[in-house]
């Protein structure tokens, strides 16, 4: 009898995280370190995954009669994957960084963490709409366990609640579409073109892009808020994590669905590189240590789709090439986007315990003082996000601009066409992006002037963000082996063996190299920190060879005075107010001023004291205020008609029901 | 008499420190203020200690060594807001080469609230000419602003001979008038270079600069001195003014008002020279009154004032001088202003220059009787209204007070650059050709 390793592994490992969920309740460090164990577990059995083949868990008959479990094929190991990174390093984190006496954050979260590996292992729908729902409850559950919990933080759990919902209603009509075309719920039978695979994409679309904050669902309330609303270390797990779950939820859709019209991969893309510009202009005026990295997730969400995008209308095109690359390209901005945000997360969660505060305008250089590895993890973190080389983002956006690059093979003048568009909107959204990480590294760490008592050091947290650092820097520099570690994944997504993207360069060895098209672009991310490398090594024998010069050292002056005085130091509003002014259109600026009186100086009118704010809109609001009046109205209309308080009226709708109970058994016996 | 001993509210004012001068008026603390009503026709002094504060009028007195700030329209600190902070611009950085500061109260982008700091470098220039002879004292005052020498010096001089009751030939009068309105065209061909340069106009900046140093050589060449110092004392260098040496003056500045006129016409053409001041820095016509602005800052906002011509004196009693005027206030009317007045200048030399006074008795002081006593006197800069207050005994400077055109306009300046962009500072800020050097003394 052969014992499936792997299989156990899974199952344990899915399991510890419920078992941590019930230890929290004597301890929360039980359930942290039981996440963390379940994470490592997964770690391994995804790679194993990859690397071997499928594995098949528990196994048990569900309550549709069918059989269902836990099992990953080579896609899913991958989210899995994923995902066990992310959460590794969310739970040790979580050990320093939770200190409430009560329970329930080490509950919600363990229970969060179980959901989301019960869904990405399900080996059939049923018990991915279970995991689905669960998550959103436990995510719920963990918002709400946000610090000084207010109405702020009740709203935002709510309107998280209610989106949520929102996007279990169109996955399950997803799912039951594809069981009514395909007569199974396990993920293995594909759904041929007709209506009926349209409604199951629309659906999917709606469903895992609520989840992923795409437009029109990207509004403040709900995933900005919601997820900068949470403890760091669930913000971490529902940024990174939980929209990888939207994630993997279209890319499953999109394997299980052949031959796709053109028209899918066009709204792909196109939503995708709203969603992505919008999230990148929202994110570079936002002031909120927590609020700009949760845009930001809408920003690298929308990328992904694009890339899925470009994937879909390569496909439908023939252009078999450029759909291999843009699904690897897809796949790593998955990874790159979920490591690296886990280290912005957590980096805002230190910015907290040492500043109290998650107003970038408000920190002061308590967390520059703090720990070394908080300080160049965060920097590894927002270099990425902001897609410097050779770092885990850059690759991704290079391959999704090389992809984009190459719309004018689409056979289609208007798919040419939604390609520039597209292109020029990802390309506008790096530029911005670069904007919101700047300002988040430099109002956190670079640019604060010292203390002036001292930082508050909480032993752990720095050493984690900053093995997240070091995560995304080797994602970065080993780009193409880790493309070659992804080609399982990519073909479960295509359905036929592809091999990575890599080749050679000049005198570049072999396979260092990431080439898109056949070949279009060429890039080498280990022969950039090489190159970097060598010119610092040429800088500093210069340096050190030369004639030693005179070294004259000043105070800092600014303007006469010494810098950073109270008042004169200059804030992370201001550094973006040029994009409020410029995109006010989009962003719908409005200067607010209150007046304070009038004042004279000498009898003479001197103007007016006023204090001002200079608010930003999002318009999309405006359609979900008119969603919610035009929902209370039909509410209310019926709950006059249906529940109008006459005791008549509920004994019949009992007698009613009672009738067509007894006819649907009469039928059915 | 150019002046009221009642306050515009109809109250008496305080005490005159002098009752010979109707221009002076000392508050109850010992500072002065002026203003100009200019919707009377004429000057009012307003006492500063009609208002609470008297310390903060808009233009202070320089005097003797009192501490000393540019006033702002209100305090930055007054607008508040999430984000807002003060942004410190300059001293000494790039677009303000002079060691004075401005308060920029700003959100980003946007001016909220402007304040500008003076007093970095104080020679104390004003203080120490006390005690000194007045051609002493004038060797010293012409410093206080290298650009402004003549104007300084003829005012000081003014209220050194008002206080002392000293007479003055005519024909040193028209000597102060030609260097004052050399100096005139100088400092607006300079404004107008410095502008284009903020507006990246580099072959105009180019050929600007270059005529106005041509002004300067001009200068030099007549009065021993490019920036006249000392052209103004009899005791000065030799003054080139013989017929032929004025016939050849007039040759040259008819060819330089003729490639002014050639250089004007290109920044006129150049519609992204234009589009750049137009709208940029707006000072309404009532903040000007209010705030007392002078000269070609006080004109361009439909104001006709101009101290040559509302308190005239010789020559410019005898000469025709066409008084500039436009009415948006922005910096494009600013400069059209300068522009205009380049050309009076030109045309006001050239009346001096025909009309020079050779008679012996033009060229001999009349009588006067000395006395010890304070004195005001005032000229129109080429910034505008500048006045000096002089007390003198025995020929030396007993004390001393000055507002200079950039006091006054300081401000003007802050005010009209409210809820602009921070591109349209070195617009603005070269417009008004302001100088803290002024400020400082």
């Amino acid at each position: 009898m052969t014992v499936n390793i792997a299989g156990v592994v899974l199952t344990a490992s899915v399991a510890a995280f419920f078992v941590g969920a019930l230890g929290s309740f004597i301890d929360r460090r039980i359930g942290y370190l039981a996440s963390s164990a379940g994470s490592v577990g997964l770690l391994a059995v995804a790679v194993t995954v990859i690397v071997g083949g499928s594995v098949t868990g528990a196994t048990w008959f569900g309550p549709l009669g069918a059989s269902e479990g836990l099992s990953l094929d080579a896609l899913s190991a991958f989210f899995v994957l994923v995902a066990s990174i992310v959460w590794t390093a969310t739970s040790l984190y979580s050990l320093a960084y939770d200190d409430r006496r009560s329970p329930l954050l080490a509950v919600t979260y363990s229970l969060a963490l179980g959901s989301i590996a019960l869904l990405m292992s399900a080996s059939d729908q049923v018990l991915f709409l279970i995991g689905w729902e669960t998550m959103t409850l436990a995510s719920y559950g963990m918002i709400l366990q946000a610090h000084g919990r207010g109405d702020r933080v009740y709203s935002a759990a709510f309107v998280f609640l209610a989106f949520g919902e929102a996007s279990t209603l169109f996955v399950f009509l997803a799912v039951a579409g594809f069981w009514v075309g395909t007569g199974t719920f396990t993920f293995g039978p594909h759904l041929g073109p007709g209506s009926l695979a349209t409604l199951v994409f629309v659906a999917g679309l709606i469903g895992f892009g609520l989840k992923m904050g795409i437009v029109p669902f990207h509004m403040s309330e709900w995933l900005p808020i919601a997820h900068s609303s949470a403890p760091s270390n669930a913000s971490a797990v529902l940024s990174a994590t939980l929209t990888l779950a939207g994630a993997y939820g279209l890319f499953r859709i999109v394997s299980l669905l052949s031959s796709p019209p053109l028209w899918w991969g066009a709204v792909m893309l196109g939503i995708g590189a709203i969603s992505a510009l919008l999230g990148a202009l929202f994110a570079s005026v936002s002031e909120h240590t927590k609020g700009l990295p949760a845009y930001s997730t809408i920003e690298n969400n929308g990328l992904i789709l694009v890339a899925l995008g470009v994937a879909l209308l390569a496909e439908s095109d023939g252009l078999t090439a450029l759909a291999v690359f843009a699904v690897f390209a897809a796949l790593y901005q998955a990874l790159a986007h979920a490591v690296a945000k886990t280290g912005l997360f957590l980096s805002a969660g230190y910015i907290e315990h040492t500043s109290h505060t998650f107003d970038l305008n408000s920190i002061d250089g308590s967390v520059k003082e703090g720990s070394p590895g908080e300080y160049a993890g965060t920097i590894a973190a927002v270099l990425s996000l902001a897609a410097s080389p050779p770092l885990a983002g850059f690759v991704s956006e290079w391959m999704i601009l090389e992809s984009l690059f190459q719309s004018y093979r689409f056979g289609q003048s208007w798919v040419q066409f939604v390609g520039l568009l597209s292109g020029a909107a990802v390309a506008l959204a790096a530029g911005l992006i670069l904007v919101a990480m700047v300002k988040f590294a430099g109002f956190s760490i670079l640019w604060k002037p010292h203390a002036s008592t001292p930082a508050k050091r909480t032993p752990g947290l720095g050493a984690v963000v900053a093995a997240v650092g070091t995560i995304v820097v080797a994602v970065g520099v080993l780009a193409p082996w880790v493309l070659r570690f992804l080609a399982p994944s990519a073909s479960a997504v295509l359905g036929a063996n592809v091999s990575a993207p890599v080749g050679s360069l000049l005198s570049v060895p072999a396979d260092w190299s990431i080439l898109s098209g056949s070949p279009f672009g060429i890039m080498s991310p280990p022969m950039i920190p090489i190159a970097l490398l060598v010119g610092a090594t040429v800088g500093a024998g210069y340096y050190l060879l030369g004639r030693p010069r005179p070294r004259r050292r000043v105070k800092l002056w600014m303007a006469g005075s010494p810098p950073g005085e109270p008042g004169q130091t200059y804030t992370s509003f201001a550094y973006s107010t040029g994009i409020r002014v410029m995109m006010s259109s989009v962003l719908g600026t409005r200067e607010v001023r209150e007046s304070q009186g009038p004042v004279a100086v000498a009898g003479v009118h001197a103007g007016e004291p006023y204090s001002v704010d200079l608010e930003v809109f999002d318009s999309f609001k405006l359609f979900y205020a008119a969603l919610v009046r035009i929902g209370n109205a039909i509410s209310d209309a019926l709950k006059a008609w249906i529940m109008p308080g006459r005791l008549g009226r509920y004994l019949a709708y009992v007698l009613v029901v009672v009738v067509a109970v007894v006819v649907y058994v009469a039928a059915a016996y | 008499m150019i002046g009221s001993s009642r306050t515009p509210s109809g109250r008496p004012g305080p005490t005159s420190a002098n009752p010979d001068l109707a221009l002076a008026y000392a508050a109850d603390d010992g500072s002065f203020a002026v203003y100009n009503d200019y919707s009377s026709g004429h000057e009012t002094i307003r006492p500063g200690s009609e208002a609470e504060g008297s310390r903060d009028v808009v233009a202070t007195w320089r005097r003797t060594s009192d501490a000393w700030r540019v006033r702002p329209a209100a305090p930055v600190e007054a607008v508040e807001g999430y984000g807002v902070f003060t942004f410190p611009y300059g001293p000494i950085s790039m677009g303000v080469p002079e060691s004075g500061r401005f308060d920029v109260r700003t959100y980003g982008e946007r001016i909220l609230a402007l304040s500008p700091v003076a007093g970095y470098k104080s020679r104390r220039i004003l203080s120490s000419v006390c005690g000194q002879t007045v051609s002493d004292a004038a060797l010293r005052i012409e410093r206080l602003a290298g650009n402004f020498s003549a104007a300084h010096v003829a005012a000081f001089l003014s209220a050194a001979e008002s206080a002392t009751g000293a007479s003055v030939a005519r024909g040193e009068l028209w000597v102060r008038a030609l260097a004052q309105e050399l100096q005139r065209i100088y400092n607006h061909i300079h404004v107008i270079a410095r502008v284009a340069e903020a507006a990246s106009q580099n072959v105009g900046t180019a050929q600007a600069h270059a005529l106005a140093e041509e002004m300067l050589r001009v200068q030099g060449s007549v009065f021993g001195h490019r920036w006249l110092f000392g052209a103004l004392l009899t005791s000065g260098p030799r003054r080139r003014l013989d017929p032929a040496e004025r016939r050849a003056l007039g040759g040259t500045l008819k060819r330089h008002a003729e490639a002014f006129e050639r250089l004007w016409e290109l920044f006129l053409g150049s519609r992204t020279f234009v589009d750049r001041i137009q709208s940029t820095c707006v000072v309404a016509p009532s903040v000007a009154r209010d705030w007392g602005a002078v000269g070609p800052t006080l004109r361009a906002c439909g104001i006709a004032w101009d101290d040559r011509l509302r308190v005239p004196t010789s020559p410019y009693t005898d000469l025709f001088l066409d008084l500039p005027q436009e009415s948006s206030g922005d910096a494009l009317a600013r400069l059209l202003v300068r522009a205009h007045e380049v050309r009076a200048s030109f045309l006001l030399i050239e009346q001096l220059l025909d009309r020079w006074p050779v008679t012996p008795e033009a060229l001999e002081a009349p009588p006067s009787s000395l006395a010890s006593s304070r004195g005001l006197g005032r000229v129109e800069s080429p910034s505008g209204d500048l006045v000096y207050d002089v007390t003198v005994s025995r020929d030396r400077v007993v004390s001393i007070g000055m507002r200079s055109a950039s006091q006054a306009n300081f401000p003007v300046f802050a005010l009209g650059l409210r809820d602009g962009v921070f591109t349209d500072f070195h617009f603005a800020w070269e417009s008004f050709g302001l100088v803290f050097a002024e400020v400082d003394g």
